[in-house]
């Protein structure tokens, strides 16, 4: 009796977990079909015909593609630049030198800090450098902001490559930038491409000092671009319900594609 | 071996980076929060006026305070969903992998995404939240969620607390790393599941608990999505957090000498929640 009823809570518990991750994202997509009375009328009722209207006004009324374009330059620049330095950065430290542990502090150190209090400093660094309201500007600060997380996963993995390959290509005439190029790179490529799918999400995520370093649509990217449907068309419901589930759809679809690897890269952020 | 130039110039980009965007930021912003500024101009020394200013003003009091309840909500509410979770589908219950994988697909979609959606999902008119309360016969407990003073900031923490997908998955793979032994020695003892999964398993994984904790406080710090969408700090700033707060006071007040003491308060609040955290690990190390 007890056993029947524990297995009934457990399932309860994880069903419950399991409605509420997806039924919300069903119903905004529902939603996103229906016209105002019908949004009004009740929550539940199913779409009265399924037309694409909504999506077509809310294409309209922002340029959502230019968002998007913006969103996959950001984060391609942003998680190429940051997986570079950290692999170069990683390699660096598996070298035997006096400031390898300060090193390595320095660029841990970062994952203890949060970069939101600095949003004025670096705004200001955007702006003298020229590059504000551009994406170059968010790729810069992404990377920065990522580093200590992408050297995190990509040392861990690095760990694992055996000295003795290295200095098999050392004796073979390797010199230091060959063993990079040719032994490190290769064999952490698996260790990269983890880290590439964790920092492509995150920097693809990432609202606040997209909010603040850019201002016109051809900078912004997406997550910039869905919040304007609330502030210019709050009385527009179901054109933002359509924009909101569009700015979803890439990502799921992404997800849909690659689920396990993505949850593999995930846990590979762990801190060990 | 290795010359120092070549160390150099493998280091130097992250270093570089690392000095340009966080150490740099971090002096600036401890010298400048003694001064009035506007972004333009010079500034002004005013020495500890902005602190001052950040004591008597109730709404960074509420930002202080709310930053602490979006951590005690990670780590006591959060946490033990995201535990509890993972100790369940380590067992490999039917269909584990599904479910693994459908909880995990919130921690994809931006937080952007998920505050606008929850934003909806609360409207008074037209959510999902009092529709479904109407239809099952509470309309008596139906309510503007996001505009209520009592209701706001319990309602923008519903998201953060129930999308447990990252954190499952995280304590999901660190008690794959359990030895079975152990938990079969316990089962040998007389240990039922929950017993084994008290007194095996959690102790350990405490570790990563405790990273998981540290890594809860920096992610409460950075929270901005929530309150920026769904409240924009109101009603009357009881959803206002720290993010939020220097946000505003830099791009809507231009008080940058203000947004800049602000930041150094959350650096010095993230330090000390950080290391409780530690001595709480400590303390069960110990003990």
């Amino acid at each position: 009796m007890v056993q029947v009823s524990a297995r009934a809570a457990k399932w309860l518990f994880l069903g419950t977990l399991v409605a509420v991750s997806l039924i919300p994202m069903a119903w905004l997509v529902v939603s996103a079909f229906k016209t105002t009375p019908e949004l009004f009328r009740s929550a539940f009722s199913v779409p009265h015909h399924w037309s694409f209207d909504n999506f077509r006004a809310a294409l309209d009324a922002e340029p959502l593609l230019t968002y998007f374009r913006n969103s996959v330059v950001v984060a391609a620049c942003a998680t190429t630049a940051t997986i570079v330095i950290s692999t170069m950065a990683a390699y660096a430290l598996r070298h035997r030198f006096r400031l390898n542990g300060v090193a390595r502090g320095f660029l841990m150190a970062g994952l203890l800090v949060p970069l939101t209090p600095f949003m004025t400093p670096i705004f200001y660094i955007i702006e003298r450098l020229g590059l504000y309201n551009t994406v170059w500007g968010l790729a810069l600060v992404y990377s920065a902001m990522m580093l200590p997380v992408g050297f995190l996963i990509i040392r861990t993995y690095m760990e694992s490559i055996p000295e003795e390959t290295l200095e098999a290509a050392r004796i073979d005439g390797a010199s230091f930038h060959g063993v990079f190029l040719r032994v490190i790179v290769p064999l952490a490529a698996p260790g990269l491409a983890t880290a590439a799918i964790f920092l492509m999400i995150s920097d693809w995520n990432e609202l606040l000092f997209a909010n603040l370093l850019t201002t016109s649509p051809a900078a912004q990217t997406l997550q910039v671009g869905v919040t304007t449907f609330l502030t210019g068309y709050a009385s527009n419901y179901p054109e933002a319900f359509a924009a909101t589930a569009m700015a979803m759809a890439p990502t799921i679809l992404a997800y849909a594609l690659l689920s396990n690897r993505v949850i593999d890269s995930m846990a590979a952020s762990a801190l060990k | 071996m290795a010359k120092a130039r070549q160390l150099i110039a493998y280091l130097g980009p992250s270093i570089v980076l690392s000095l340009a965007l966080v150490v740099f930021p971090l002096g600036f912003i401890v010298v400048m929060g003694f001064t009035e500024w506007a972004g333009l101009g010079p500034a002004k020394y005013i020495g500890l006026q902005n602190y001052v200013f950040l004591y008597h003003d109730p709404s960074f009091r509420s930002a202080v305070v709310n930053t602490l309840l979006w951590g005690a909500a990670g780590i006591f509410v959060q946490t033990p969903l995201c535990l509890l979770t993972a100790l369940i589908l380590s067992r490999r219950p039917t269909m584990w992998k599904l479910i693994r994988t459908l909880l995990f697909v919130p921690s994809v979609v931006s937080t952007t995404i998920l505050a606008l959606m929850w934003y909806f999902m609360l409207s008074p008119e037209i959510g999902l939240v009092n529709g479904t309360l109407t239809d099952v016969g509470l309309k008596s407990l139906t309510r503007s969620w996001l505009s209520g003073p009592d209701s706001a900031q319990w309602a923008i923490m519903v998201p953060f607390v129930l999308y447990i997908g990252f954190g499952m998955v995280l304590f999901l793979t660190q008690i794959s790393t359990v030895p079975k032994e152990t938990l079969e020695a316990a089962q040998l003892d007389g240990a039922n599941v929950w017993q084994q999964d008290l007194h095996v398993t959690l102790p350990a994984i405490r570790r990563s608990i405790a990273l998981w904790a540290l890594f809860l406080v920096g992610y409460v710090l950075r929270m901005f999505e929530y309150p920026y969408i769904m409240t924009d700090g109101g009603p009357v700033n009881k959803t206002m957090n720290l993010s939020l707060y220097v946000y505003d006071q830099m791009v809507t007040a231009n008080q940058y000498g203000l947004a800049m003491a602000a930041g150094v308060v959350t650096v010095v609040l993230g330090a000390l929640m950080m290391s409780c955290v530690l001595v709480v690990l400590r303390w069960i190390e110990v003990s």
